[in-house]
């Protein structure tokens, strides 16, 4: 039953003007493709040039420098430290916003009551404004009087305030707390849409079976949700790694680098120094790796044979 | 016995967990609910942390409303989000059936292209786009049309791939049924299968909204006049080289989240009432 | 099928139209007659005020509807969050859209002049120099001809900066603030100690340790090279011996937590709210900020004083600038009217409104003698310190574009150094070396361009 929800029909009645049939799929999908690649085409394809070219904005000099851009970056001595805080932020947000997502719609699968109203409440962090979130944070978190720490204080779990934002690894941990605050309704609502599609007699009948809830967790619910969390993981890592704001908001990736990652590196030292060639050259590294990236991930949960 | 056990240990465990989410959610926001009661001097005051207002004061939306033009903001967002959704939840039926129900060459790679796109740099490419619409002279004109093209490709390839998989959900048979009756493919589409599928319609309409509602950059380049901002983009002017202001942030932020909250409560019940009610009777 | 896809661009045509109506209303008021019917009576400008606020706006918009009434232009006032001003404009340059009037920071021109992005003014100003104060013409025009060839300003107003101090807390620590109105960086750092007690949250020194990080010290420093940044071959002096010293005591307040641990981490907004919300005792900022701190404190709970003397020459190191000087973009096809806007609301009435309401000091020399500005005024100290003889304005980065030094590299040095990742000798070493580079490329690159000099009022 679940293997046939995979099922791809083909059509098959070639009778029924079947060259027709054949244009219908691109059809469908020309507006959303041409607007795309209108808007992207170009963009993507001049990032791949003046990653090859010395190209500051306004200055007459441009031209191909080679690598130039690529060592620059290589060249930078805290170069190792901001991709290991790229990584660390990135898995440390996407596995937090799942697990959390997961447990929560997990917990909002069987209706309860009041769960409406709970629901509406609980997904409100993912309709916050990214950098309101972050201000937010950035001050609750202050290290002289922010709201953290005297609770902390209150509660008797801290004895000397923490000076979150200026102490290496704790900014960090500041900023993935904050984006996971914000990111685990999403996969709530994603996961438990899923879950609700999964047909009640499934369920019946593997009971009857003799089959016991972590069975029946693994046999049915999981193998159900699979691809929506597949393709919602994938996204979510894109997003998370691409997005700055949080970063930019509460400690523009200090104190000393110790919470920068590459896109907010990109965005703070290349963009804004206007130099296109440097920002072009690590959004070409950024791209690259999120394909290599997608291409092993979709290959290792077996998710492309749908695709 | 042991499974009655069981059972409540589950049912106490659950309840632990929607309290702890409940917690978890809440706090920050009761934060910024109560800082936006506060005068300037007791929020920005160093030496007391207080958990609920000493003075009470609806200074700060009505500061808010005099002086920073919010009922503008909330218009403009409003409008934006609600034609981006409109826009992005049309194009993503089409573009998610033709991706689940057809098998066709470029699938992958087409799939692919909207990952990637995903990818680019967002500066990059609001850079020509802005540029082709400043050529047309529409910048000073229609600041939010170019805003909305904006939002609407930017929203859409998700929205796209969301779409496509909550049709996966629905079983073929059930459209093939309908056909065998003599409906048209488009037919059978609009009469069985978009009813069925309202609940995944809601979600990514939801989606495209609040992509739209949350935008920050593109909001800053493309509006210019205060008149013509969006409520992301008036929040930030509230940060000014010295100071923040506080009180009229976290209000606005508050209120930001009502049209949003209005939304959730009204359509959650589609989202998570199942995608597929009556439908699996395969 | 076919019906389908009609039914999706009839949406979508709707969705346009609708969007196109909205946005078309909108402006009904003021923009449609700009577009529609460009008359002979009417002409129309766009300003970009690139630090919105409050205040600003109804400054701004109030002058316009008298400029529209005296003059006939019609000027629409628009705006962008300041942190992304730089950014906005980067867009709008590069798509030939540049609003006509631009407030410009002192520290975009060096890019904005190498691009072009805006024009040069001598021919406007020829003959009207004479009208504007000292510390325009023999600072801020003379420091532009030097670095980039032209005029390419019109201040707004001056800013200089100065000691915020919390009298209540002198007081109590028996610091008597008369005998410091004469005052050098070692009494400074005196105070500041004198005035941190940790235990009951008051810190002495509000550290900016984040964008901008590196400003504020390298005056200090300058105290020791007469000003100067380089020498004339453009190598950089700041990490002389005495430099160094001055570095290891300048950062030696954070270290030895005379300021907030977590102020490594702050930039321009934590340091005013710490100063207003009673977290610090001092606060070195420009005459901008009197107006936040009138707002959230008491008159009797600070003062200002002016920035120390360097305790090797006696002299005040300390920035001018105009910073958000009024400048003719690229793209102005009416650069008549946009002059005509400029020169008006420099107009002494105009000017000195303005300088009130947003905290700076007047730039015309007719403005008069406002008790604001006198002795017993709020700005006195900075007024005073404009018309020290001993005061002297020292040179900044260059006339290169450094933003993306100024958004990292300078400050994290620093960082570096108080996390004790490095030492103090190579903090700075790499701060200078990175600015010598940059330095020394311009003057190959450049023909004829010389390191720029301190300027005085004299």
């Amino acid at each position: 039953m679940v293997q046939n929800r995979k099922k791809e029909p083909i059509i098959v009645k070639r009778n029924q003007n079947y060259r027709k049939r054949m244009m219908e799929p691109y059809a469908l999908l020309m507006p959303v493709l041409v607007l795309l690649l209108v808007v992207f085409a170009v963009p993507l394809i001049n990032s791949f040039i003046m990653a090859f070219q010395k190209y500051r904005l306004g200055s007459p000099d441009i031209g191909f420098n080679g690598l130039d851009n690529f060592r620059k970056l290589f060249a930078d001595d805290d170069l190792g430290l901001i991709l290991k805080n790229t990584v660390i932020y990135v898995i440390c947000s996407v596995a937090g916003q799942f697990v959390l997502g997961l447990t929560l719609a997990l917990a909002l699968w069987k209706k309860f009551k009041g769960r409406g109203i709970y629901q509406s409440v609980v997904f409100l962090p993912w309709a916050f404004s990214a950098f309101v979130v972050g201000l937010m944070f950035r001050w609750s978190f202050n290290g002289e009087y922010g709201v953290v720490n005297d609770l902390l204080m209150k509660l008797g779990v801290i004895k000397e305030n923490i000076a979150w934002l200026g102490t290496p690894g704790y900014s960090l941990f500041v900023i993935i707390l904050a984006m996971i605050w914000i990111g685990v309704p999403f996969f709530a609502i994603m996961i438990l849409a899923a879950l609700q599609s999964i047909p009640e007699d499934i369920y019946e009948a593997a009971s009857i079976d003799g089959a016991g809830a972590v069975k029946k967790f693994f046999r049915i619910t999981v193998p159900y949700i699979k691809p929506t969390i597949i393709m919602t993981l994938l996204l979510r890592t894109i997003w998370i790694l691409n997005s700055f704001d949080l970063i930019v908001v509460i400690t523009n990736g200090g104190p000393a680098n110790y919470s920068m990652t590459l896109p907010a590196y990109m965005y703070t030292r290349a963009f804004s120094g206007y130099d296109f060639g440097f920002a072009s050259a690590i959004g070409v590294i950024l791209m690259t790796a999120l394909m290599v990236y997608t291409l092993i991930f979709l290959k290792v949960t077996n998710y492309e044979e749908g695709m | 016995m042991g499974n009655k056990g069981k059972r409540r240990a589950v049912a106490a465990l659950r309840v632990i967990i929607l309290a702890f989410f409940l917690l978890f959610v809440i706090l920050p926001i009761y934060w910024m609910a109560i800082t936006s009661f506060k005068p300037h001097a007791e929020i920005i005051n160093t030496q007391q942390v207080t958990y609920f207002p000493k003075t009470f004061t609806l200074e700060n939306y009505k500061e808010l409303f005099e002086i920073f033009n919010y009922g503008d903001f909330l218009k403009n967002s409003i409008i934006l989000s609600v034609l981006t959704a409109v826009a992005v939840t049309i194009l993503s039926v089409f573009g998610g059936y033709a991706l689940a129900r057809y098998r066709f060459r470029g699938k992958t790679a087409m799939l692919l292209f909207f990952l990637v796109t995903q990818m680019v740099p967002g500066i990059l490419v609001i850079i020509p786009l802005y540029t082709a619409y400043a050529k047309m002279g529409l910048i000073a004109d229609a600041p939010h049309l170019g805003l909305w093209i904006f939002y609407v490709i930017t929203n859409l390839p998700f929205c796209v791939i969301t779409m496509r998989s909550f049709f996966e959900r629905i079983p073929y048979s059930l459209e093939e049924a309908a056909m065998v009756d003599g409906c048209s493919r488009m037919k059978s589409l609009r009469k069985i299968v978009l009813p069925v599928m309202f609940p995944g319609i809601v979600a990514v309409f939801v989606f495209a909204f609040i992509g739209a509602w949350n935008e920050l950059i593109a909001g800053i380049i493309f509006t210019s006049e205060p008149s013509a901002w969006t409520i992301p983009v008036g929040l930030k002017s509230l940060i000014g080289k010295n100071n923040v202001k506080w009180g009229a942030m976290m209000a606005g932020g508050m209120l930001a989240l009502l049209p949003t909250a209005i939304m959730f409560m009204v359509v959650q019940k589609y989202v998570v009432e199942g995608l597929t009610a009556g439908s699996v009777k395969e | 099928m076919r019906e389908g896809m009609k039914r999706a661009a009839a949406w979508v045509m709707a969705g346009v139209l609708a969007a196109g109506l909205l946005t078309g209303c909108q402006k009904e008021g003021g923009e449609n007659s700009s577009a529609g019917e460009k008359s002979q009576e009417t002409v129309s400008l766009r300003f970009l005020d690139t630090s919105p606020s409050d205040v600003r706006q109804a400054y701004f918009e109030d002058v316009f509807a008298r400029i529209e009434e005296d003059l006939g232009i019609e000027i629409t006032y628009e705006s962008t969050p300041l942190e992304d001003a730089a950014n906005k404009i980067m867009v709008m340059a590069t798509s030939n859209s540049m609003p006509d009037i631009v407030t410009t920071q002192d520290n975009w021109l060096g890019q904005f002049t190498a691009s072009e992005w805006i024009l040069p003014l001598d021919e406007y100003l020829e003959g009207k120099e004479g009208q504007f104060a000292d510390t325009v013409t023999k600072i801020v025009w003379a420091n532009q001809k030097e670095m980039y060839g032209h005029i390419y300003t019109v201040p707004d107003g001056m800013m200089v900066k100065g000691i915020y101090i919390r009298k209540d807390w002198c007081e109590k620590a028996g610091i008597d603030l008369e005998s410091l109105k004469d005052w050098d960086y070692d009494q400074y750092f005196e105070v500041i100690e004198k005035l941190t007690n940790a235990d009951e949250k008051q810190y002495g020194m509000t550290y900016r340790g984040t964008r901008g990080a590196f400003d504020v010290m390298m005056v200090y420093l300058q105290g020791f090279t007469g000003g100067r940044t380089y020498d004339e071959e453009g190598n950089c002096l700041l990490n002389s011996d005495e430099c160094l010293d001055a570095f290891e005591k300048f950062t030696g307040m954070y270290k030895e937590g005379y300021a907030p641990e977590e102020s490594i981490n702050w930039g321009f907004v934590e340091m005013v709210d710490n100063f207003c919300g009673g977290l610090t005792g001092t606060l070195n900022n420009d005459s901008e900020v009197v107006v936040s701190v009138q707002n959230s404190m008491e008159d009797d709970q600070w003062t200002v004083l002016p920035i120390p003397k360097s305790t090797k020459d006696g002299k005040i190191y300390n920035t001018v600038n105009a910073p958000y000087s009024y400048t003719i973009s690229k793209d102005c096809e009416n650069q008549e009217a946009a002059w005509k806007v400029i020169e008006y609301l420099s107009q002494p009435e105009n000017n000195i409104e303005y300088c009130k309401q947003v905290g700076m000091i007047p730039v015309m020399k007719e403005v008069g003698d406002d008790p604001l500005y006198g002795e017993d005024g709020v700005y006195a100290a900075f007024v005073e310190q404009l018309n020290n003889p001993d005061m002297v304005v020292p040179t900044g980065y260059g006339p290169f574009d450094s933003t993306d030094l100024q958004q990292g590299p300078l400050y994290q040095e620093i960082q570096k150094y108080l996390l004790d990742e490095q030492d103090a000798k190579t903090a700075l070493d790499n701060i200078c070396g990175m600015l010598e580079e940059r330095m020394k490329t311009y003057l190959d690159e450049n023909e004829g361009a010389v390191v720029d000099t301190p300027k005085t009022m004299q």
